[in-house]
């Protein structure tokens, strides 16, 4: 198998809070491959968004800290790296498009020159050859009139159009891996559909590998190789996309799926949920997280065991963490 | 495009403004007890009968109201703005002379406090709970609360008995003669105080100002992007932040400039400026009217000026307002 372009080990991102010192991410470990897509999944607050920036070293600081573990992009540890090092790798090896649209570009400036900035940091072009890059981005990522649009400002555009253009400049300097968190969550359905569309074209053009981060299981199935599901700060299954959406074994992925055995839902109403499956209670707030397994509290397979003893990840067909793996109501 | 016919309806707006002011003016002057012409006359100290006349017909005093208001708005639209009583040459003259070291100062001043305050306010919120942070907001806090007449006291003590460096005093040395260069220099260095003096109490209000949009601003999304693309802090704070931080700056002192030139007032009589807040001091005291009101109708035109310039300048920094308001 070809080396990994990015692999986390054991990664620990802690976060000063009112509440004293909370670990965001307790352990977390995948790779991505050259190429492919891999989806991330979990609820709002499961640390989603912090792996994704600590992919990027952009874990804020303060209030956050990388306590422990590697983050290796290309076999380097960019814990590491000196800030120079970074920002050669931000933008230009990485590239990292985010859930707002409407806030993400900068107001003052039109969004040609946003691009364009990009460019003119990490290629060597002048000035009017990074202008007629800009236009044939934007011409890439489905925008009309792209000379004129990229004279606008991002209040001109509507968010789908911001979106691209957030695309484009990602795209502009050709990067190995895009980080896209949840890229399509503020827009309409049918824009969502698009954004998702150019995101698989551009990825078949530039062979980019993607970091699909979203909690819509209809997007991972189909737009993700392999997936990691996250809870509280922790992996807690992984698998390839058909492993995980044709037989989830934790009773949180099931019940992400729509599928099944959670407290205070009937099994067998999943064809009338929405693709965002809302399973009943919240997660736990990080300075509450006991000893036990972090999601006894909502899962209706939970025992005194679950609760006294956290489960580790374990290959049982693939990687999942959960005493009671695969039991229950089959899915 | 929108910009030419912004301009032109703040323009009017302006004109009305000062329309009002000069009606206000003219109230004035007949709001005093008895005969306007005695009003005026009498400031003089004693005059005959054909003065009383002069006066009479200058100010058309013996027509109707509505009459006269015209006189009075038409000598103002011809720029005359009358006699000064003391010093018995036309207030447009005075003022033509006072005018311009105010406008040097307030000028001066503005821009020490805006430029100054937001170089504070950015390094402040860098480390938003550093020491540096923590100065700032003292600073801010004294500075805006002490009195003009403390703080320009407390810089000519320091300035002139403890480390003589600027003078204290007027707006070149007594019998200086030079031109060019020279004369340029001498002002400035006669500029330093009363410049911070009346900076202070702004530049206080801008650190405090900048900070807190800077922290805001440096939380923003648009930030974390461009710290995405590859940026360094220098561009990511000074291109993208900065640049959106110093919106709300520009509001305030535009709002500012109002009070600007009645600090300048202030100002100008503690250092000696001669300018025009130091003419309308003196005025009051001499109850001069003529000049006073003067002052008073070419101060509001500077503000009514100023605050065109502000909004021009608004315009130009957030496109959002420049195309977005059709
Ligand atoms: N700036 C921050 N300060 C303190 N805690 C934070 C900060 N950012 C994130 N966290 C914590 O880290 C956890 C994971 O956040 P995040 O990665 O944004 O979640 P997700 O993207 O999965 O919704 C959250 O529980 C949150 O409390
Ligand atoms: S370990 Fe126990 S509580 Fe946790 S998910 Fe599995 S069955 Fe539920
Ligand atoms: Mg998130």
């Amino acid at each position: 198998m070809a080396d990994p372009l990015m692999s986390l080990r054991d990664l620990r991102v802690e976060f000063d809070t009112r509440h004293g010192r909370v670990t965001a991410l307790s352990g977390i470990s995948l790779d991505v491959m050259p190429g492919e897509t891999l989806g991330i999944v979990g609820e709002s607050g499961c640390g989603k968004s912090i792996t994704a920036l600590a992919m990027m070293g952009l874990v804020p600081n303060p209030p956050g800290h990388v306590t422990g573990g590697q983050i290796l992009f290309q076999g380097e540890d960019i814990t590491r790296a000196k800030p120079r090092r970074l920002r050669r790798l931000r933008g230009r090896e990485i590239a990292m498009i985010f859930q707002e649209p409407m806030t993400s570009l900068n107001p003052v400036f039109t969004v040609g020159d946003q691009i364009a900035e990009a460019i003119l940091l990490h290629q060597d072009v002048s000035r009017a050859q990074a202008e007629k890059q800009v236009v044939d981005l934007l011409a890439t990522v489905g925008i009309p009139e792209p000379a004129r649009r990229a004279k606008a400002y991002p209040h001109e555009l509507s968010g789908g159009m911001r979106q691209r253009v957030m695309i484009a400049m990602a795209i502009s300097c050709r990067p190995k891996l895009l980080i896209a968190d949840e890229p399509t969550t503020a827009l309409d359905v049918t824009v969502q559909a698009q954004i998702f569309d150019l995101m698989r074209d551009i990825q078949r053009e530039f062979g980019v590998a993607i970091v699909l981060i979203t909690h819509d299981m209809g997007a991972i199935a189909e737009m993700t190789d392999r997936v990691a599901v996250m809870y509280a700060g922790r992996i807690i299954e992984q698998g390839t996309s058909d492993q995980i959406l044709d037989n989830p074994l934790h009773p949180y992925t099931r019940g992400l799926i729509g599928c099944i055995p959670v407290l205070g839902r009937e099994a067998g109403d999943a064809a009338s949920l929405p693709p965002l499956a809302e399973i009943p209670g919240i997660v736990p707030p990080l300075h509450l997280l006991g000893d036990g397994c972090a999601f006894a509290e909502r899962c209706a397979l939970a025992d005194d065991y679950c609760r006294a003893v956290r489960p580790p990840l374990e290959e049982k067909g693939h990687p999942v963490a959960c005493h009671h793996a695969g039991q229950g109501v089959p899915a | 495009m929108g910009t030419a016919r912004y301009i032109t309806r703040r323009l009017a707006y302006g004109l009305i403004l000062m329309i009002g002011v000069v009606v206000l003016n003219f109230i004035l002057i007949h709001a005093a007890p008895g005969d306007p012409a005695d009003v005026i006359a009498g400031e003089m100290g004693g005059a005959t009968e054909e003065m009383m006349a002069q006066i009479r017909a200058r100010y058309g005093l013996d027509q109707p109201l509505p009459v006269q208001l015209w006189i009075y708005l038409s000598n103002i639209a011809r720029f005359d703005l009358g006699m000064s009583y003391y010093f018995d040459r036309p207030v447009t003259e005075l003022i033509g002379q006072r005018i311009w070291p105010t406008v040097l100062l307030v000028l001066t001043a503005q821009l020490i406090a805006i430029a100054l305050g937001v170089v504070m306010g950015v390094l402040a919120s860098r480390r938003p709970n550093g020491p540096f942070s923590g100065f700032v907001s003292v600073f801010s806090t004294v500075g805006y609360a002490a009195p003009v007449f403390w703080t320009g006291l407390m810089l000519i003590i320091l300035f002139s008995v403890i480390v003589p460096l600027f003078p204290v005093e007027g707006m070149t040395s007594a019998r200086f003669r030079g031109t060019g260069l020279a004369y340029a220099l001498n002002v400035a260095h006669h500029l330093v105080l009363p410049a911070f003096t009346l900076a202070i109490i702004f530049l206080a209000q801008y650190a405090r100002l900048s900070r807190a949009s800077m922290i805001e601003v440096l939380g923003a999304d648009y930030v974390r992007t461009a710290r995405a693309k590859g940026l360094g802090e220098g561009a990511v704070t000074f291109r993208h932040a900065l640049r959106n931080a110093v919106l709300p700056i520009l509001t305030v002192a535009g709002i500012q400039f109002g009070n600007l030139i009645s600090g300048a007032l202030l100002v100008e009589t503690v250092f000696n400026w001669p300018g025009m807040g130091r003419l309308a001091f003196d005025s009051v005291l001499r109850r001069d009217y003529p000049t006073l009101l003067g002052v008073l109708f070419c101060a509001s035109g500077v503000v009514v000026i100023a605050n065109l310039l502000t909004d021009l300048s608004y315009r130009l920094a957030d496109p959002r307002i420049r195309t977005g308001g059709r």
